[in-house]
């Protein structure tokens, strides 16, 4: 299946997710990346739009490649227009939800990833950047 | 494996038995939801491994023949990854928080360093000051004025006193400047006098080791002194600190009357002994605590801290 070396996939619903999944996916084995390595980047793909499906209704998933200092990787960015987090700190601690008390939403996303940004606008929405390099 | 819920172990061999006959996103997707939430309700790491097993046991025998064996195994690899994922997540998070916890352990001392620092000198100088302000006084005063002057001296005196002793349990100073094993023999020599209780300290820690790790020997030691002294009725108690290849450890071992672990441990009386407070101090460092007692025959606890060379 082809695959352009970018790519946004719109996030309604949980086919959404699939879709970006396999975006994710695909790019991290064009890149390179082992089975392990690409199934990270679809668990960090699905967490993301989890969150967005969760509190902002829809969004957008942008998945590309992105280039550095010589290295390669796959960039994740997650954008929304919802309400936004009002405390990034306290959604990334253990005590936030119980997801996030495992490890998993944004805090799972950032121990999977080299890179982890994360810029919130209360009521105007939530993107996330997140680049995991090809070693 | 028992605790694995039926419909688990149904979803997970559909998503296995239609990944093996063709790849494809919605099975991993559902292996990695069977993961996310095996995690979230409390089954481990085991229950995936069960749950993959027998996944593999249900549909490798209904498989066509026409795809290789080698290409099977790798589909079947993928599968698990994917369930096994949010475990990898998950224990990454954690390795992150025992980070951040000793950061904050090794913040709180620094803190307690600063205020015990503060509490001997300024305050310890201050009080210094105030008995020579006193001394002056009292030159002017009449013999009588001397005397009730002399009550206020002795007053100051007991301040200072336990400002002296405040500062030493909030930090012993003699921890930072002479290590582990004369700060445990400053410490013995207090609880002793405090309670009649002989204590001996024996062995060394053969150079210093890292601030963390003495601190957490020197509270652990400190703690189970106090544990001994309140409930262990012993006549002795023998504290042995063993450098090794690797790692150090501490033993604290009294003939007091001991106790039955198991109903100790039972009830929520450990968190009275202590030893959650220990358990909790040695965690970050990747330490461990080992309890030995019983009716009539003492309590020896071991920690045991492994050490970067």
């Amino acid at each position: 299946m082809p695959v352009s070396l970018e790519d946004h996939v719109d996030i309604r619903n949980d086919d959404d997710i699939i879709a970006a999944r396999l975006k994710g996916r695909m790019l991290a084995a064009e890149l390179g990346f082992s089975a392990i390595g690409q199934a990270m980047l679809a668990s960090v793909v699905t967490e993301l739009a989890r969150n967005i499906l969760d509190y902002a209704n829809d969004g957008e998933l942008l998945v590309q490649v992105s280039e550095g200092s010589g290295r390669r990787g796959v960039s994740i960015i997650a954008r929304d227009r919802g309400p936004g987090i009002a405390n990034i700190k306290i959604a990334l601690q253990a005590s936030y939800s119980v997801a996030a008390g495992l490890g998993l939403g944004l805090r799972g996303v950032k121990g999977l990833m080299d890179t982890f940004d994360i810029i919130s606008v209360p009521g105007k929405g939530t993107t996330v950047t997140t680049v995991k390099w090809r070693l | 494996m028992s605790d694995t819920p039926r419909d688990a172990q149904r979803e997970y061999s559909d998503a296995l038995r239609e990944y093996l006959a063709r790849p494809n996103e919605p099975a991993l997707r559902r292996a990695y939801e069977i993961g996310r939430l095996t995690l979230t309700e409390g089954l481990g790491v085991l229950g995936i491994a069960a749950l993959h097993h027998q996944a593999l046991k249900d549909v490798i025998p209904e498989m066509s023949v026409d795809v290789e064996e080698s290409l099977l195994i790798k589909r079947a690899e993928e599968v698990l990854i994917e369930s096994l994922m949010p475990f990898e997540m998950s224990h990454r998070a954690f390795r992150e928080a025992i980070t951040v916890l000793r950061r904050m352990n090794e913040r709180i001392e620094e803190e307690a360093k600063r205020i015990a620092h503060a509490l001997h000198q300024e305050a310890g100088g201050l009080l210094a000051s105030t008995h020579l302000a006193l001394e002056e006084l009292a030159r002017d005063l009449s013999p009588e004025g001397t005397e009730r002057l002399s009550l206020v001296k002795a007053l100051l005196d007991q301040m200072s006193e336990q400002l002296r002793q405040l500062a030493h349990e909030i930090r012993p100073s003699v921890l930072d400047d002479l290590g582990l094993v004369p700060a445990l023999q400053f410490l013995a020599e207090g609880v002793s006098k405090r309670s009649g209780v002989p204590i001996t300290i024996e062995g060394s820690t053969d150079g210093r080791l890292s601030s963390t790790v003495e601190t957490t020997l020197y509270r652990n030691v400190q703690e189970a002194l106090n544990n001994v002294i309140r409930h262990a009725k012993a006549a002795t108690v023998h504290v042995i600190v063993t450098r090794e290849t690797g790692a150090v450890s501490c033993s604290i071992r009294d003939d007091g009357q001991g106790y039955e672990l198991s109903t100790v441990l039972a009830s929520h009386e450990e968190r009275g002994l202590g030893h959650v407070g220990m358990r909790e101090r040695l965690d970050p460092l990747h330490g461990t605590l080992l309890i030995t007692s019983s009716p009539g025959h003492g309590t020896e606890l071991v920690m045991h801290i492994p050490i970067e060379c």
